[in-house]
């Protein structure tokens, strides 16, 4: 019968003891920082697709349209193998070390960042695209109408309000993010599902380690939802709009009875 | 291909606002604007009347440029809006300056379009502040003396969805008006008003009349009888009479004006 180590597990659970790890350390970090620049790439990513999509221009409506294609339509494993190995054996670009202050950013992250933050933008093209045409014509006729040219009509009449409706699915797409970012161990970006394979490359205890490693993700994930609940609820307060979902329901996807 | 008819020697004068010459549009097949000429001169009150679908709204769209135009002339203030002519031929303008021309003309739309995540003063000096880029103390002190104007000083603060109908309506003349236009186009201003509420819009409709040059498509007869110096029918993308409202209401002259009388007069 299978011994489950729980000596290891509650090491590697209890944050006070994995801290000692510098792998636990460093993986966490990585993931959290990955996860919030490639949200944040994605965002900007796709708030240019979207109005290339929209744009009047044919150009820039088929460079947005081909490259949601593509980065939809193919494996975001893939994407990063072909940025990190093909790039790299290409001499295109080498992904060199950088150094940020105290903090060293492998090649293999960055690559894995761009790769994530690229993929992503694909997919907010179309959330910031539903997001701006949910807005009433209306609104940018008026804009239009006081002389407002398109870019500043965007910018200060229709984004502000599409921001209402982008935020929930916006809040989703990071909730997956974190998770995703777990596909950087397969380019040996020092992540956190990649620190605890070389834990477990020591100590060879796979079921105990991995276990815990999902915890901090689910940890991660959580505390997400408890702070997307709290930014929507606040947007809902300030604009009168409807009952947002409950933490409960948004933590373990049920109704909430009322 | 330039049209001989038409006369590209046009010299705007200071006393005209709005000039058509035989503008056209088509929506696909639809002719929506057939071949339409009006001038209007500065201060005067012009009210459009028409059954739906006889161009009204569109044509008051074309003289900001929501809605292009197929061919003819439309001069606002003595230029062509939204086209360049070369040739003979109408080229659209470049964004930024149709944005300039627009600027120069207020709009009032029948849903008030006021932008909901703004206040009231906000909603006003948005344009002056970002258009015009007047400081933002001073547009605030122009803002309030609008707002005071259409009766809503104690509204600054609130948000579109705050407010009635009827208040919403008031914001967004004020709204126009920040930009100091030339002319103020109304696009069926009341018409998605509750009745309790239509007079109070009117009423600051009718004392801007006199002191502002405006195009209003609204089946309200009494401020056409009251304000309008002008009324125009409309039918089938045609301008049939241009006439007073006296001389519309006492002898129509054709039979269709008639018919849409009866029914809008009851």
């Amino acid at each position: 019968m299978y011994y489950f180590d729980w000596t290891t597990f509650f090491q590697y659970i209890n944050p006070i003891t994995a801290f000692q790890d510098p792998l636990v350390r460093s993986g966490l970090l990585a993931t959290v920082m990955v996860s919030i620049v490639a949200q944040l790439m994605g965002v900007i990513l796709g708030l240019f697709a979207a109005l290339g999509k929209m744009s009047k221009f044919p150009l820039f409506r088929s460079i947005a349209e081909l490259y949601v294609w593509y980065f939809r339509g193919t494996p975001l494993l893939v994407q990063m193998m072909i940025l990190y190995y093909g790039l790299g054996v290409t001499h295109i670009f080498d992904f060199p070390d950088i150094h940020i202050g105290a903090l060293a950013v492998s090649g293999a992250i960055q690559a894995g960042t761009l790769a994530l933050g690229i993929n992503e933008g694909a997919y907010m093209a179309e959330i910031v695209r539903a997001g701006i045409e949910a807005i009433d014509v209306g609104q940018m006729e008026a804009a239009k109408s006081l002389g407002m040219p398109y870019g500043l009509a965007m910018r200060r009449i229709i984004l502000p309000q599409a921001a209402k409706v982008i935020i929930p699915p916006l809040g989703n797409e990071f909730n997956n993010m974190m998770k995703t970012t777990s596909l950087m161990t397969v380019i040996a970006a020092t992540e956190l599902l990649f620190a605890f394979s070389q834990v477990n490359a020591r100590k060879f205890e796979p079921f105990e380690l991995y276990i815990a490693a999902s915890l901090y993700y689910l940890v991660l994930t959580t505390l997400w939802s408890i702070i997307q609940a709290r930014l929507e609820s606040g947007l809902g307060e300030r604009k009168g709009a409807e009952q947002t979902p409950g933490m409960l329901q948004r933590i373990f996807a049920v109704k909430e009875a009322h | 291909m330039s049209d001989p008819l038409l006369d590209d020697s046009y010299t705007p004068d200071a006393s005209t606002i709005v000039k058509a010459i035989k503008v056209n549009k088509y929506f696909g097949r639809l002719h929506v604007l057939n071949d339409i000429t009006i001038e209007v001169c500065k201060n005067e009150v012009v009210v459009v009347i028409g059954p739906s679908g006889s161009g009204k709204s569109t044509f008051l769209r074309t003289i900001n440029h929501l809605e292009k135009i197929n061919s003819g002339r439309l001069y606002v203030n003595g230029h062509l809006i939204g086209y360049t002519l070369r040739n003979g031929r109408l080229h659209e303008e470049s964004e930024k300056n149709i944005a300039r021309q627009r600027a120069e003309i207020g709009m009032v739309f029948q849903r008030f379009n006021l932008f909901p995540h703004l206040t009231a003063l906000e909603n006003i000096i948005e344009a002056p502040l970002n258009v015009r880029q007047i400081p933002r103390e001073q547009a605030e002190e122009e803002g309030m003396r609008l707002l005071d104007r259409v009766g809503l000083a104690d509204k600054a603060d609130k948000y579109p969805n705050q407010i009635s109908g009827g208040q919403q309506q008031r914001v967004a003349i004020a709204r126009a008006l920040a930009m100091k236009p030339s002319l103020m186009l109304f696009d069926e201003p009341t018409s998605a008003l509750d009745p309790e509420m239509i007079g109070e819009v009117l009423d600051v409709m009718k004392e801007l009349a006199g002191e502002m040059t405006m195009i209003v498509v609204s089946h309200e007869m009494g401020f056409a009888r009251a304000a309008a110096d002008r009324i125009l029918f409309m039918d089938e993308g045609r301008i049939i009479e241009d006439t007073t409202p006296e001389e519309l209401f006492a002898n129509p002259k054709e039979e269709r004006t008639r018919a849409f009388l009866s029914k809008i007069l009851h």
